[in-house]
């Protein structure tokens, strides 16, 4: 028999790898659009989020309440419905990349493809169960392990500001040869981009995403075959698979290449065994067969339909399990008091609301100019983690901005304009005397009062002595904070000279979104 | 380095610091341009023209194949009617006019204090700057260098090398309320002209402007009076916290310009500490209304 690979299949899946270099380049730009760019309006650069049904049905369940913008996830339903995992193989960024290191770790010979025992494949669907019980009782645990959130997250937390700490240290080399000309033009271009480098846990984030990538060694694709909630939600949607998996007997040599290359271990051979729920239309199996057997045609194929097998009376016990498991993640003292240090971004829904509905994908703390949003390790009890708070020592809230309430693909923080931004109190600053420098030692300063962005200032200056240590008087201004001017945007500590642990500091305290973190009595 | 090269070095070092500043201490010849501009009128940019004009035109500040850094203040991100940066239209006509006189490139930065990607934006400055011609460079941690800054108190910073390593410097301040300084000037701007941990200067803030004013020397200052911010200082946030005051001041001296712009705000030079010590170390006139003024309006 003549061997020949078919044309049309290796035409796809060049095609294939050509969307899924065009989208994750979108994703890519969208994320570096994801900053101010000299607008104060930002546009949908978070819409690739509002595709993802997985976001779209937990956020509603959990947060009881529908977020418009998810109606673009029911493009991606309709088309699962109707073609199957297509979005996994074609479109996800994620997707792309774990299948760009299988690919790479293939070709360096670090990765064989062998026969793998197809159990694990029934995690993704335990772990979607987990999820979705879990989002019925108002816990959002979509975002940690969502592909669109983990990606963005691992991006903006550890990617992108390591790649900034790389571009200093280019730069630095530049200057030391005394290139200082392109190292002038690719230094301003540097600070446009406005890259944070510091993240409160980017390391150990980063060090997730490493793994992530390093489990293509174990299998190509792991991810997706085995992790994904997304792609197994979207594997329980392929109902329809328009087109089929279909081996012509007559041409096949039963090389079992086919079984050995599929890149989510969807069975192509024999046929029958074929598990449309996991196959992502990616057509390596078509385009690696020797004899041009496989196809996938549209006409009908009579045969059962095969599924990984999800043993009913095991699945059940997944939410039984989930139940079980769920009240675990209340244990924290966070609901019952608010955390000092949890100052959400303004616009932030009140905190069970917040919690219900933030995916923790990282698009606030990637478009915050100072870089003050960060991921919240603790403060907001086990749901919370990698939710944002403003760290104000790291950077402040800039007063005409609102592009944190912009971008947010939840609503979890509501859209606000920047107008209606300026009168958002998401905290209160506070005075440590025993620190501040006019106060505690006598010296003028008055750094915090002068970033006060707000008019009248929210810190004003009063006469105050200090006792000196040799008995002396001296007299300088010293701040006082109007709690009812103060926005908690958190310059003042920012700015504060005194380096380690800054004389002036904002809690979350009177934050209007919170009815019973209140300051004053203000019914 | 030989003995002689260093004497020689030396003599002419102290003879270009000599002729860097002679207005405000050589008795000026008779038809000598005016130490002082004070000019009043309809435009930001026509004012700042007839100001420098008045002075003897640019071209007796720049010369031909000038790298000239022109140093607004541009700390905020206030939009221009809030008076907490610089007026766009000043800037611009300086940059105009540095080109006219023959300038090669003018840098137009400043080292602000809310992120430089927002105050160059909102200020108006970045888009003025840029139309008519100059580079516009945002601040960056690889362009502010450790140095001596041979001062009475302040002995070493870092300094910012867009604005230090410029052929010429022209500093265009604006004029505006500090809780601290009680106003903020010219010697103020020079906050803007240097890294590091700027907040811990305010313990010592008067010697620190001082010395830094001296440092970087500019021998034309151009204060920005259009619009003035006269509380809530130094960054305003109202309208209301401004004054239209339509009015350009201009000279070589700069101690002279923060004098007259004193006035602004109903204050006596003298009152301001930084004003009375750099006049005692004799680093210009503190009497500015004996120094030859042409005030006018266009």
């Amino acid at each position: 028999m003549k061997r020949e690979k078919s044309r049309k299949y290796r035409l796809l899946q060049a095609l294939r790898i050509l969307s899924q270099w065009f989208f994750f380049g979108l994703f890519l730009y969208l994320f570096t659009r994801t900053r101010f760019t000299g607008s104060d309006v930002i546009g949908p650069v978070e819409r690739f989020f509002h595709f993802d049904p997985l976001l779209a049905i937990v956020a509603t369940a959990a947060g009881r309440a529908f977020f418009a913008a998810f109606v673009w996830a029911g493009a991606t339903v309709l088309l699962t419905l109707v073609l199957g995992r297509v979005v996994c193989g074609w479109v996800c960024p994620l997707g792309s990349l774990h299948q760009f290191f299988s690919f790479l770790f293939k070709k360096a010979k670090l990765h064989r493809p062998k026969a793998a025992s197809a159990g694990p494949l029934k995690w993704k669907y335990v772990i979607l169960i987990f999820i979705l019980t879990g989002s019925l009782l108002g816990l959002n645990l979509a975002g940690w392990l969502d592909p669109l959130s983990f990606l963005y997250r691992s991006f903006a937390t550890a990617v992108f500001p390591a790649l900034g700490h790389a571009t200093k240290g280019f730069l630095s080399l530049l200057y030391a040869l005394g290139l200082s000309g392109p190292a002038g033009t690719v230094g301003q271009r540097f600070e446009s981009l406005t890259v944070n480098p510091v993240y409160l846990q980017g390391f150990f984030l980063g060090l997730l995403f490493l793994a992530a990538i390093l489990l293509n060694l174990v299998r190509e694709r792991f991810w997706c075959r085995v992790l994904c909630p997304a792609g197994a939600l979207l594997g329980l949607l392929s109902v329809g698979n328009v087109f089929k998996l279909k081996i012509d007997r007559n041409k096949c040599i039963d090389c079992g290449l086919c079984n050995l290359q599929c890149q989510t271990q969807a069975s192509p051979f024999p046929d029958e065994e074929w598990k449309r729920a996991e196959c992502v239309y990616c057509f390596t199996c078509a385009a690696v067969c020797p004899t041009a057997a496989i196809g996938f045609p549209s006409r009908d194929v009579a045969r059962r339909e095969k599924r990984v097998s999800l043993d009913r009376r095991k699945i059940l016990w997944t939410p039984i399990a989930a139940l079980a498991a769920l009240p675990f993640f209340r244990i924290a003292p966070s609901g019952r008091r608010a955390a000092a240090s949890l100052i959400r971004p303004p616009g932030a829904r009140p905190e069970p609301e917040f919690l219900s509905t933030c995916v923790k994908c990282g698009e606030c703390m990637k478009v915050c100019p100072t870089g003050g949003l960060q991921p919240v390790l603790t403060a907001a009890g086990p749901e919370g983690l990698w939710t944002p708070r403003l760290v104000p020592r790291i950077g402040y809230c800039e007063y005409y901005c609102s592009l944190c309430s912009q971008v947010c693909p939840t609503g979890a923080i509501k859209e606000l304009s920047v107008e209606e931004k300026l009168t958002v109190k998401i905290g209160t600053a506070w005075v440590d005397k025993n620190r501040c420098l006019p106060y505690a030692l006598g010296e003028p300063c008055i750094v915090c009062e002068e970033h006060c962005p707000t008019s009248p200032k929210a810190i004003r200056l009063v006469e105050h002595s200090a006792l000196l240590p040799d008995g002396t008087v001296s007299a300088q201004m010293a701040p006082v904070v109007d709690v009812s001017a103060c926005i908690g945007c958190g310059i003042c500590e920012n700015k504060c000279p005194v380096v380690d642990r800054p004389a002036i500091y904002v809690t979350s305290v009177g934050e209007h979104r919170s009815e019973t973190n209140r300051l004053l009595l203000d019914i | 380095m030989k003995r002689r090269d260093f004497m020689r070095d030396l003599a002419l070092g102290g003879l270009a610091l000599s002729a860097a500043r002679p207005a405000a201490f050589s008795l000026p010849a008779a038809d000598a341009p005016p130490d002082l501009a004070w000019i009043e009128g309809e435009s930001p940019a026509a004012l700042t023209r007839a100001a420098v004009d008045a002075l003897g035109g640019m071209r007796s500040f720049v010369g031909r194949g000038d790298v000239v850094c022109v140093k607004p203040n541009i700390g905020w991100d206030r939009t221009p009617e809030m008076a907490a940066c610089t007026n766009p239209e000043v800037v611009r006509a300086l940059v105009e006019m540095s080109f006219e006189a023959g300038a090669k490139t003018v840098i137009v930065t400043d080292h602000s204090t809310n992120q430089a990607s927002r105050t160059f934006l909102r200020s108006g400055i970045q888009a003025a700057a840029k139309q008519a011609g100059a580079k516009v460079l945002l601040p960056s941690s690889f362009r502010m260098k450790k140095m001596s800054l041979k001062g009475e108190w302040f002995k070493e910073w870092e300094v910012f090398l867009d604005v230090h390593e410029a052929d010429k410097i022209i500093n265009v301040p604006i004029a505006k309320h500090h809780s601290l300084t009680r106003v903020t000037l010219g010697m103020k701007n020079w906050m803007g002209g240097i890294g590091g941990a700027r907040n811990q200067l305010h313990q010592r803030i008067h010697e620190a402007v001082i010395d830094l004013a001296r440092f970087f020397n500019p021998p034309l200052t151009v204060l920005d009076a259009w619009r003035v911010l006269v509380r809530n200082g130094p960054q305003g946030g109202r309208a209301s916290d401004t004054e239209l005051r339509k009015t350009v001041v201009a000279g070589r001296d700069w101690l002279a310009v923060d004098a007259a712009g004193a006035t602004f705000f109903g204050l006596k030079p003298a009152e301001l500490p930084f004003l009375a010590l750099a006049a005692e170390r004799k680093l210009g006139r503190l009497d500015w209304e004996k120094l030859r003024i042409e005030k006018r309006k266009v």
